[in-house]
């Protein structure tokens, strides 16, 4: 695969001295959905504002499909669309208008432009409300009309700043919907987020960004697997004893699917007592842990199933807690063993 | 190509703005409320300011109404200036500017597809007061032609006198400055010319300041518009005070917007 975004160490300090981004490099392929996750303030909208030609950067070397930032800016602005975190639609206007006026700003002819603006309201199923002015629409309406927008000139590079932030989970399965179908249809998509599950769902590869820097880089599942999958803690009677708990660390440690079993008396970051371990899928696993441990005669007493969540993956790479408030909580589901 | 796309940059966001203007009234009544009031009630109020001595000496007119039709068209040209930037500060917050940025528009065009739509919203804005001004009993001596002089200078002069409201815009990025900050363009302005008072009745230092105030010239070319003809000499440093003014407040303009686009 070739790189079509090029970043090195790229710098953007605000007036008078805020290092809004701190000296990060990466590479985007073509073809590919990049992600950057991070929090509110980590920088994410200030790179792709970089990125887009919006901002001049402080310092380093980025080349957008060859284009220098400044100099080539617009080509640059040929090639990219962008929807931004503000949602940029002119609620006066329809959302009809909204697109066929961004055809313009791409020289589209007018033909052409109707048309394409007939198209992109109904890809992103907005042909009812296509008449009506964009200050009527709601939250997840304005986004979709916004990405229509960004998608006028069919560009090879998709930069959307935080899609979804905001939205019901309807609207936000809708938009990565449409990203996943731009993205097979060739479309290389640069998208930022604060949600752990999208960049999940959608990015090929992904930047952990914090304060500026990224702290982490790579493909979702090889990051998950580092960040720490499902956390499965339990405990079994009489475990105070090192070899009833040895057997059952033995017991789970045969289930595939179990990783890294821990004895927890031993210290660790996440237990104290018992046995803990890692899976990626916990809750599949936990009938089989539960029955595995019964056909040893082992009794369980208690038995706790985390999911990992972005705090999760904060406190791995950063080594603090996430700051934003608008992330999933832990899903702590609890277990209780049924007596026979 | 390149010589099409910059009209089709401009016409598109020209048609932007004023569609805008149309989908909100408010944005045009706003503006023209206070020249409204004052026509209907100062004229009124007022006529027996056409019986001072030498009124009609000073002024070529007897009825207060004629003479104060001019004084409104120029309130109402500044007035209206004062809110072009309105928009130009919603555009930066909405990020709609930013839309606007990362396609291939050019900022030249973006600008200037603005600068003209708010001289179309001033040309309708001075055409309902004249409509008003014939209604109540003001007759224009140059008749259509005049008048079509008289929008001529509106729109040039409010475009050039925009460009203070869009630069305060820019710096400020807020629109409550930008209102607060432009309206001392309008009134100390207004009063401080010889637009409102003949020139021989003002106090002498307003004399000497509204003979370098440009609202002066416009204001008196205007009037002689209305109540004698063609009086080509002061038409002539209408507009040439007006080219001065505005390649002030528009080179100002641009720089602003250059520097609020290079963070
Ligand atoms: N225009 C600006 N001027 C000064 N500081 C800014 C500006 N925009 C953002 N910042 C600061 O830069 C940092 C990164 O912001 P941002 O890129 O918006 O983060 P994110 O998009 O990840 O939430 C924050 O500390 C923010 O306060
Ligand atoms: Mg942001």
């Amino acid at each position: 695969m070739s790189s079509i975004i090029t970043v090195d160490n790229l710098v953007k300090i605000y007036n008078p001295d805020i290092r809004a981004v701190d000296g990060i490099s990466f590479a985007v392929d073509k073809g590919e959905i990049f992600g950057f996750l991070g929090p509110n303030g980590a920088g994410k909208s200030t790179a792709i504002k970089v990125l887009t030609t919006l901002l001049k950067k402080t310092s380093g070397d980025v080349k957008v499909k060859g284009f220098d930032l400044e100099s080539d800016a617009r080509e640059i602005r040929r090639i990219i669309g962008y929807a931004s975190q503000e949602v940029g639609v002119d609620t006066d206007l329809t959302g009809m208008e909204n697109i066929y006026l961004q055809c313009r700003f791409h020289h589209i002819p007018k033909d052409k432009a109707r048309i394409k603006a007939t198209e992109l309201v109904k890809m992103v199923g907005l042909t009812d409300a296509a008449n009506r002015r964009a200050g009527t629409y709601s939250g997840g309406m304005k986004r979709r009309l916004d990405l229509a927008t960004a998608l006028v000139s069919d560009p090879e590079i998709l930069f959307l700043d935080e899609p979804t932030t905001g939205l019901d989970p309807q609207s936000r399965r809708a938009i990565w919907d449409y990203i996943r179908e731009l993205n097979n249809k060739g479309t290389t998509i640069f998208l930022t987020t604060q949600y752990m599950e999208e960049a999940d769902q959608l990015a090929h590869r992904l930047c952990i960004i914090d304060n500026g820097k990224i702290v982490a880089e790579g493909e979702p599942a090889k990051l998950k697997a580092q960040i720490g999958a499902d956390l499965i803690k339990f405990r079994v009677i009489g475990d105070e004893d090192p070899g009833v708990l040895k057997n059952a660390i033995d017991v789970v440690s045969s289930i595939v699917g179990v990783k890294d079993v821990r004895d927890c008396s031993k210290g660790g970051a996440d237990c104290v007592e018992g046995v803990a371990l890692y899976s990626e899928n916990g809750s599949n696993l936990v009938p089989l842990i539960v029955r595995a441990l019964d056909s040893a005669h082992l009794e369980i007493v208690n038995l706790t199933l985390s999911k990992p969540s972005l705090d999760d993956v904060f406190i791995k790479f950063t080594g603090k807690q996430l700051r934003t408030e608008s992330v999933k909580m832990p899903a702590k589901v609890g277990y209780r063993t049924r007596r026979r | 190509m390149m010589k099409l796309e910059f009209p089709m940059e401009i016409s598109g966001i020209f048609a932007r703005w004023v569609r805008k203007l149309v989908r909100r009234p408010t944005n045009l009544t706003f503006s023209m409320i206070q020249p409204l009031i004052w026509f209907l009630l100062f004229t009124q109020a007022f006529q027996a300011v056409a019986n001072i001595p030498f009124f009609k000496q000073y002024t070529g007119t007897d009825s207060y109404l004629t003479f104060f039709s001019a004084a409104v068209i120029v309130q109402t040209v500044l007035s209206s200036a004062l809110q072009s930037g309105l928009g130009m500060v919603d555009d930066v917050e909405s990020g709609y500017l930013d839309k606007m940025r990362v396609t291939p528009v050019r900022r030249a065009s973006i600008l200037m597809g603005k600068v003209f739509s708010d001289g179309f919203r001033i040309v309708l804005q001075v055409g309902i007061i004249i409509i008003l001004g014939y209604v109540l009993g003001v007759n224009i001596a140059t008749g259509l032609p005049g008048i079509g002089l008289i929008l001529v200078l509106a729109m040039f002069f409010g475009i050039a006198w925009s460009g203070i409201s869009t630069f305060v815009a820019l710096a400020t990025k807020n629109s409550e400055s930008t209102l607060v900050i432009s309206i001392m363009f309008v009134f100390p302005m207004l009063f401080l010319s010889t637009a409102v008072m003949p020139k021989q009745l003002l106090a002498p230092w307003v004399q000497t300041f509204a003979s370098y105030n440009p609202v002066s010239y416009v204001a008196d070319a205007v009037r002689s518009l209305i109540i004698s003809g063609y009086d080509w000499t002061l038409i002539g440093q209408a507009f040439l005070m007006i080219f001065v003014v505005g390649v002030i407040t528009l080179s100002a303009t641009t720089a602003m917007f250059r520097r609020a686009l290079a963070k």
